[in-house]
């Protein structure tokens, strides 16, 4: 790979991130009323008290670090601004306070529904890779056949699923019907554990049915993914070749076509894993799972600004690296683009 | 120079082009089975959207629900009630109009954007391009649909959630108007690529010697060898566009007295009804929603094969 490439690339990276940091910043400042009153919900305040709270919050600073006057003509630096401090406790990981928990930060009040999404989502994406990569490429090596009508048929409906659209239908038949598995929640509520284990199964149980949900979501892209792509491959030589040298098909398939089918799809998968992070929403709403996604959603209907743009800010930060990560999977992987 | 050539009837000649053209098309498309069967499903969907009342009568609301609350399916209500009491049937077949009205008018702002932006960065290229191919980068990396969810309710808060534009709820606009602002860079990409090509062509090189300005050239030249490309991925965007709104209203962005497919299930899971196993209040908006996007990614994939010239030919 060259340095070039790689220097672009993270130049990139750092350009899109910076694009994220500014945005966030406008977005605060376009909601309406001004920040004081939103933070102080209280029509009684006298001017004095405000005038603190705009001194505590910085609020009492320019906006923009520049000075701009027009009679005399004159451009001014000035450190001293809303923007630059923004920056600064941005970068130290201080994220401003929640509107919706008093008190409580942004970074704990994010951090402590980061791990459920990091397992339900990082789980679910394990699982749909390998059914979904094995379902296209075999539907993709038989083009036409049984499995691939079906299996490709299979794959169109789920990607035309949104996760709800999968996860209510299993809650009706799995958890209210059979009652086989709890229909919400991540843990029973008030349940006494006689060991770690006991509380690790009881989790496994709340976990079966949006892991399903999130699988099967999954599932279809890449599905459709890879048989395009063992579709594509199928016409090349060195496949041609290998039948020629009289090979078995499983064997043509699984050490020819298939890890050269992959090079497109590595690319998806490195740019989903940024996704982990912003979950499967919906279908942690359904489930009720106390991850980012119904965190996402209560910060929405409570207008918890800092919190959803918490959250904007760090699943931005996710997808932009593993953006970064892919490409440099790809110049790695494909000789073709490292110059 | 031959004085026996008849005068060429220009006119006639184009007419009789295009309607080969058209007659090549339709062959071509009939012959997908997958196709046919989106257009079917897609049609059956745009009458019941057109003429809700005809089949169902008028939206059911609170004051005028004709049942009880969660009445499983029944002759006198085919599909059952919601919480409410409303009809089912009612419900979904007025969110059909619904949904697929915001579809639309999403889809349209996407593609407009998507079409300029595409055509003028490929068209005029040098730091143009440059600057929007940046910009298209950006949103193409975004998380987009976070973004939509944080943009959404800041724009409600500064219009107000009960405000009227031109007499249509802001709620609903502002749905359409995000969808749009965070989806069109996709389409801006795939049209650029197209333009740069049909800009090297010979006509355009005739068209600009004879005198025509950039934007003459861009409309009576470029547009005219990218609309293929535009209508299949024009179909494919309303799919996405259908997905992303049943997504923003289930989770709460929508509009209660407007009740899309989305905005339906949002209620359903409000009222815990997967939980209380009231299936009938659920399964009919789900499978509108899956039918309806199914339908668009199977047209959207056949016009793609038949119309993109990189595609085209290789089946």
């Amino acid at each position: 790979m060259s340095p070039s490439y790689l220097g672009r690339k993270v130049l990139q990276a750092i350009a899109t991130l910076v694009f994220v940091v500014i945005l966030n910043f406008m977005l605060f400042r376009l909601m309406p009323g001004s920040p004081e009153r939103i933070l102080l919900r209280n029509p009684h305040l006298d001017a004095q008290s405000i005038a603190a709270a705009r001194a505590r919050f910085g609020l009492d600073k320019p906006l923009l670090p520049l000075e701009i006057s027009v009679d005399p003509p004159s451009l001014k630096v000035n450190p001293d601004s809303q923007f630059l401090a923004y920056l600064q406790t941005t970068a130290s990981g201080d994220l401003g306070l929640s509107f919706e928990f008093r008190g409580e930060s942004v970074t704990e009040v994010i951090g402590v529904r980061f791990w459920p999404t990091i397992i339900l989502i990082g789980l679910a994406e394990l699982i749909a890779i390998v059914v979904g990569l094995t379902l296209g490429s075999a539907a993709g090596w038989k083009r036409g056949g049984t499995l691939d009508r079906v299996g490709n048929g299979i794959s169109l409906i789920l990607y035309s699923m949104p996760y709800f659209v999968i996860g209510m239908p299993l809650i009706i038949i799995f958890a209210a019907g059979l009652g086989w598995f709890p229909t919400s929640g991540m843990l029973s509520p008030g349940a006494q554990y006689q060991s770690p284990i006991d509380q690790l199964l009881d989790f496994a149980r709340h976990l079966v049915l949006p892991l399903a949900t999130v699988s099967l979501g999954l599932i279809g892209g890449y599905s459709i993914l890879m048989r395009s792509s063992i579709i594509e491959t199928r016409g090349e030589d060195y496949v041609t070749t290998a039948r020629a040298k009289g090979l078995k098909d499983r064997s043509i398939l699984r050490d020819h076509a298939f890890p050269n089918a992959l090079l497109p799809t590595v690319t998806v998968i490195a740019i989903n894993l940024g996704y982990v992070v912003a979950g499967a929403i919906t279908a942690e709403i359904v489930f009720n799972w106390p991850g980012l996604g119904t965190l996402t959603v209560d910060a929405l209907a409570a207008r918890d600004y800092p919190v959803l743009q918490g959250i904007f800010l760090l699943i931005s930060v996710a997808v932009i690296l593993a953006n970064l990560g892919a490409d440099l999977i790809y110049g790695r992987l494909d000789p073709r683009v490292r110059a | 120079m031959s004085a026996a050539t008849a005068p060429v009837d220009l006119r006639g000649e184009r007419w009789r082009l295009r309607v080969r053209n058209a007659r090549d098309f339709g062959r071509r498309y009939a012959r997908r089975t997958d196709g046919v069967v989106g257009l079917a499903i897609l049609l059956v969907f745009v009458v019941l959207a057109a003429l809700p009342n005809v089949f169902v009568g008028a939206l059911e609301t609170a004051t005028t629900a004709s049942g009880t609350a969660l009445e499983p399916p029944s002759l006198t209500h085919l599909l059952g009630t919601d919480g409410l009491g409303r009809d089912m049937l009612n419900q979904t077949v007025h969110g059909a109009r619904i949904s697929l009205t915001i579809g639309l008018l999403a889809t349209l702002i996407t593609i407009l954007l998507g079409a300029v932006i595409g055509i003028v960065s490929g068209f005029r290229g040098g730091r143009i391009d440059n600057v929007l191919m940046r910009l298209t980068d950006f949103f193409l990396i975004l998380p987009t649909f976070v973004l939509a969810v944080l943009l959404a309710p800041i724009i409600l808060d500064i219009v107000g959630d009960d405000a009227e534009i031109a007499g249509i709820k802001a709620k609903l606009i502002v749905i359409v108007v995000v969808i749009g602002l965070t989806s069109w860079a996709s389409t801006a990409r795939i049209i650029r690529a197209q333009t740069l090509s049909v800009k090297e062509r010979m006509f355009v090189d005739r068209a600009r010697v004879i005198g025509s300005g950039p934007g003459h050239i861009m409309r009576r030249h470029i547009l005219p060898n990218v609309t293929n490309l535009i209508v299949a991925n024009t179909v494919l965007t309303f799919a996405a566009a259908i997905f992303t709104e049943t997504t923003l209203a289930f989770i709460g962005l929508g509009d209660p007295f407007a009740p899309s497919w989305g905005q339906l299930l949002n209620a359903a899971q409000a009222i815990g009804a997967p939980s209380l196993g009231a299936w009938w209040y659920i399964v009919p908006p789900a499978t509108c929603v899956v039918l309806v996007i199914l339908a668009f990614t199977l047209v959207g994939n056949a016009l793609d094969d038949i119309m993109n010239p990189k595609t085209a030919g290789r089946r």
